[in-house]
């Protein structure tokens, strides 16, 4: 995966949310090991203290846990934890980017609730 | 632990000023960028930290010695540079054969690795090597050297994209692989930015901050947006920073605060580089301002 560097995000909260992915997709599992600061820091070719920033957000957000001396390790209801932050925070976050959007368009209450059922619709 | 320690230190040369009042600290085993404009004392700097130098007041101390003619020093730092000059009665490869004698630490796999991958030709002088070739040659053994203390001014000077880029990534793998403290100057900031851990900036000899890389990314954001409206915004503010974009539109950047969410105004981040280019600039406007 590339960084993007330009970003408003901070290089360590990409490396955060790089580690939820992995945890949402199953690839690092409950009790299972992540990679270290050095792993991190070789894979997206960025400074070791950069990753172990990105790695200790996680460790306060109680997703990941520490063991001394052995390293980082997913906690065991990390991906509940992920989603849950996802829903509250993402998904708020975009309802209401797509609120101003349906009021700048013009769109009324009931036809946004429309469109939402009608889309509902086309993914079952 | 504080490996350099630096107060007040000043550097004057006979008619020129290079370092006017220098302060900071650098703690063990990260690694820094030096970053400033042209003439602001990077590579004064440098030479007084490799000891190449004396100072002319203030106090310095590297390895808690004063650098200059300093035993402890010489032989646990290094300074690499365009001026590195090596005998010519020497080959590449005689130079790196009688390298470990000079440092104890020396990697002759690293070294010899390198050497190979980079394709350069034992049998050549120094002096013979062209510009970007001679870059080259000279990270080759300022790494393989793994001095506690390393120190690289401009390095990629000369080198082409490809070469840059595969330096950059051979100091992180070795940094890795053997943490040490590395001072490394460059005017290009945006492309070594992910290497580093903090950023010293320098301005007509003066420290402006040393800060990690995040804290510098902080620091500004920029407003673009209808001209009026941004310029009500940013009125009492400190202004780091203005472009006219059109003729109703403007770019500022200022201080990053809590900027009110205006309908219109774009808040754009603003990278460390640009952050590092506004703070050491004299003047608010830009080189169009010249052709106005």
């Amino acid at each position: 995966m590339d960084l993007n560097t330009d970003s408003t995000k901070p290089i360590y909260m990409q490396i955060a949310e790089w580690i939820e992915n992995e945890i949402i997709a199953d690839r690092f599992l409950s009790d299972e090991k992540v990679y270290s600061q050095y792993q991190l820091a070789e894979l997206f070719n960025i400074n070791p203290a950069t990753a172990a920033k990105g790695l200790t957000i996680l460790v306060e957000e109680q997703i990941l846990y520490k063991k001394r001396g052995l390293g980082m390790f997913v906690a065991p209801e990390a991906k509940n934890m992920i989603l849950e932050k996802r829903r509250n925070e993402t998904l708020t976050r975009m309802a209401r980017e797509l609120v101003h959007e349906a009021r700048r368009l013009s769109v009324t209450e009931e036809e946004l609730i429309q469109l939402i059922k009608k889309c509902e619709e086309e993914q079952k | 632990m504080t490996i350099i320690d630096c107060q007040n230190l000043k550097k004057r040369y006979k008619r020129l000023n290079a370092l006017e009042d220098i302060t900071f600290q650098l703690e063990e085993k990260k690694i820094t960028g030096l970053i400033g404009r042209n003439g602001a004392g990077k590579t004064t700097l440098l030479k007084i930290l490799a000891g190449f130098i004396r100072k002319s007041s203030g106090d310095i101390q590297v390895f808690s010695n004063n650098p200059f003619n300093n035993l402890r020093v010489s032989a646990n730092s290094i300074l690499v540079d365009d001026q590195m000059s090596f005998p010519d009665s020497l080959t590449l490869a005689d130079i790196l054969e009688v390298a470990p004698d000079f440092y104890k630490r020396w990697d002759t796999e690293l070294a010899n690795n390198l050497f190979k991958y980079f394709r350069l030709n034992p049998k050549q002088l120094h002096s013979r090597l062209s510009k970007g070739n001679r870059a080259t040659f000279n990270m080759i053994f300022g790494l393989a050297t793994r001095c506690e203390l390393t120190m690289f001014d401009e390095p990629t000077n000369g080198m082409d994209e490809a070469v840059r880029s595969d330096f950059y990534r051979a100091l992180l793998k070795d940094y890795i692989a053997h943490p040490r403290s590395i001072l490394i100057s460059s005017h290009h900031l945006a492309e070594m930015e992910h290497l580093l851990e903090d950023i010293l900036l320098i301005h007509k000899g003066k420290v402006i901050f040393h800060q990690s890389l995040e804290e510098i990314k902080d620091y500004a954001v920029a407003l673009q947006g209808p001209t009026d409206v941004v310029e009500k915004m940013t009125v009492g503010k400190e202004i780091l920073h203005t472009k006219q974009m059109d003729s109703q539109r403007k770019y500022v950047v200022i201080r990053t605060e809590d900027v009110p969410a205006i309908e219109g105004v774009k808040i754009h981040p603003v990278t460390a580089s640009d952050v590092c280019m506004y703070v050491t600039s004299d003047r608010k406007g830009g080189i169009d301002d010249v052709f106005k």
